[in-house]
């Protein structure tokens, strides 16, 4: 039909744009927080001018309850907030996938059994209920190498749960692969498993898994602020946006800013990785 | 019921017959699939419950109640969790325990039972959540079919709002709606639960609609898929064909079409509407699951934080199983692995 296939074409010409928009805005985002130093002379915890200044040319995002900077404090705090991010993405991407795929082409039934209907309880958790639990068993004031107190038990627990969607991904995509002629042909000219997993299962399943981790980048980043705003994530006095914004809502009527501008780049940075993500997705299709 | 003419649409898009030709255990094993696999999840939930605390190296009562809890609170952890006795033992009693609806008790409220707080706090919760889920279909719905219907720039407008609305967090969401409307306009209240109904509606709509921006999107997003899906099959053009109205058609045939996959999206997504009302709860000031799981992290209260995290989890076994039964009920094709 005439309308199907007109939306068809514009999907195509909209692709590149959206993954261009989604791509310069993350860069841009990404930039910023790499270069946090060089915006400004004063750390993120340094106290610059009077407690609830309002946004100016000098302090563009006004400045907090201790009189800090919430400009820079975003910034730094971003870093954080994509560094978790990148860990929690990364290896949940790489355990993940790796489960799956045993999952689905193993050969025991009840091994698959096991695995999936394990995965299937940890994706029934509401994911931040789960983290919460874990957060506490793992401790809470904990910090580890780079990472600030509050941060190690969020990558843990966050951890512990998120890889169970690249498994159930991965095995599902496992299994239709494995009724592919590739796979078949793969089978009938004798070669081992170790070869048909590694060259013919695991590329077909890595895209499946990985275009997914870029949408995850935002689950993630969402639910690290989440949970500081909770007050149970990043601990103060470290710059984090859930921290920032979770500092400023006793004062939201009077000095917006504090939670506003954390929340808006929060809310933009989701909107590039969504446009992202949208765009590889179609691709897939 | 008026009598079905040639070319109208049948019930699910494509044609198919109501009832499968199959045997009657294939139909019975279509009702008990979804079933079993729904006891074997929860089966796997309470041992994810059970193995939280005991799968971490060390002493399971110093990692949860810390190492400043006095030894009367550790004694009292210690005889409810049996973790005096062997691990099997222990997992036994723990599901004994649950037979008997016996989460434990309270560490710091007075040892109040850990039912009678989760039933309490959930309650609040599920008003919450069920409000955004009914502002959600009727606002996505609706979304949905203008964007299928109206291309051009409704349907590029809407599809825009949507990927915006996606990107904001809930919680930033429901700070602009206390600032917005209830801190400027002060048109409702910012926050609060007054406890009482019809008190309580007024203080559930802000925190409702923050939460319904999380699934409006969604439910908007499957409402056009499917609309324009079934837009697309033959009969809805020999529907125009034979001169029924535009309204028809989107009332009687592509909207009963579009209904299945919006509310089993709803059922699938109860986890992720249970993990966004918590944080929800924590802006307005709303006394539910939410607000207790905090107070019980910052306290350390154990039992309760395993008691919401199991009692929340069966809840989304459960809203999964409702969605699984429906679409066998109404699709006799699909056949889950």
């Amino acid at each position: 039909m005439t309308v199907a296939l007109r939306t068809r074409l514009d999907r195509g010409r909209r692709r590149g744009a959206s993954l261009w928009w989604g791509t310069g805005v993350l860069s841009a985002v990404v930039l910023l927080c790499v270069l946090a130093p060089l915006l400004s002379p004063h750390g993120p915890n340094e106290i610059v001018a009077v407690p609830f200044s309002a946004p100016s040319a000098e302090y563009p995002f006004g400045t907090d309850a201790l009189g800090r900077d919430v400009f820079v404090r975003v910034w730094v705090g971003g870093r954080l907030d994509l560094v978790i991010a990148a860990i929690v993405v990364g290896v949940s991407l790489a355990v993940g996938t790796v489960v799956g795929i045993v999952s689905g082409a193993t050969p025991r039934r009840w091994l698959d059994a096991l695995l999936m209907r394990f995965v299937d309880a940890l994706v029934a958790f509401p994911f931040v209920i789960l983290v919460l639990a874990l957060i506490v068993v793992v401790g809470r004031t904990r910090s580890f190498w780079f990472l600030p107190p509050g941060a190690p038990a969020i990558v843990i627990a966050s951890l512990l749960v998120n890889w169970s969607i690249y498994a159930r991904l991965a095995r599902a995509e496992t299994m239709s692969l494995r009724g592919s002629d590739h796979v078949a042909a793969g089978r009938m000219l004798g070669y081992p498993q170790s070869r048909i997993v590694g060259r013919h299962l695991l590329p077909g399943v890595v895209r499946i898994t990985a275009s997914y981790a870029v949408a995850d980048v935002v689950i993630v980043v969402i639910a690290t602020a989440s949970l500081a705003f909770l007050g149970t994530g990043v601990q103060a006095p470290t710059a984090e946006w859930g921290s920032i914004m979770y500092e400023g809502r006793a004062v939201l009527g009077t000095s917006w800013w504090i939670t506003t501008f954390p929340g808006l780049v929060l809310a933009v940075t989701g909107l590039a990785v969504t446009l992202i993500a949208d765009a590889l997705l179609k691709v897939e299709r | 019921m008026t009598t079905r003419a040639l070319g109208d649409a049948p019930q699910t898009a494509g044609g198919a017959p109501r009832r499968p030709s199959g045997s009657g255990l294939r139909t019975a094993a279509r009702w008990l699939r979804p079933l079993g696999r729904a006891l074997a999840v929860a089966a796997f939930v309470v041992v994810v419950t059970f193995l939280l605390i005991r799968a971490v190296p060390g002493d399971a009562v110093t990692t949860i109640a810390g190492p400043r809890a006095s030894p009367e609170t550790k004694a009292e952890l210690r005889e409810q969790l049996h973790l005096d006795r062997t691990m099997p033992e222990q997992f036994s009693a723990y599901v004994q325990d649950l037979g008997r609806a016996d989460l434990g008790r309270s560490l710091v409220q007075q040892g109040r039972p850990v039912t009678t707080i989760v039933g309490e706090t959930l309650t609040i919760t599920l008003y919450l959540v069920f409000a955004s889920i009914v502002i959600s279909l009727v606002v996505g719905v609706a979304l949905g079919l203008l964007a299928a219907t109206r291309h051009g720039w409704p349907d590029v407008t809407v599809r825009a709002g949507l990927t915006v609305l996606l990107a904001v967090p809930p919680f930033f969401l429901g700070l602009i709606l206390i600032l917005v409307a209830g801190l400027n306009l002060a048109w409702l209240p910012a926050g609060g639960w007054p406890g009482t109904w019809p008190d309580n509606l007024e203080y559930l709509v802000l925190p409702s609609l923050a939460l319904a921006g999380y699934l409006i999107p969604l439910v908007a997003r499957t409402t056009r898929q499917a609309a324009n899906d079934a837009l697309a099959q033959p009969w809805a053009e020999a529907s125009e064909t034979r001169g029924l109205s535009r309204a028809r058609i989107m009332f009687r045939h592509v909207l009963p079409n579009s209904l299945l996959p919006v509310v089993t999206l709803v059922g699938y997504n109860a986890g992720a509407m249970i993990a966004g009302a918590v944080v929800v709860e924590a802006v307005f000031g709303i006394p539910g699951i939410g607000q207790e799981l905090v107070t019980a992290v910052n306290a350390r209260d154990y039992p309760v934080i395993q008691g919401i995290a199991l009692v929340s989890a069966l809840l989304v076994v459960a809203a999964n199983l409702a969605a699984d039964l429906l679409v066998a009920a109404v699709d006799p094709r699909t056949t889950r692995a």
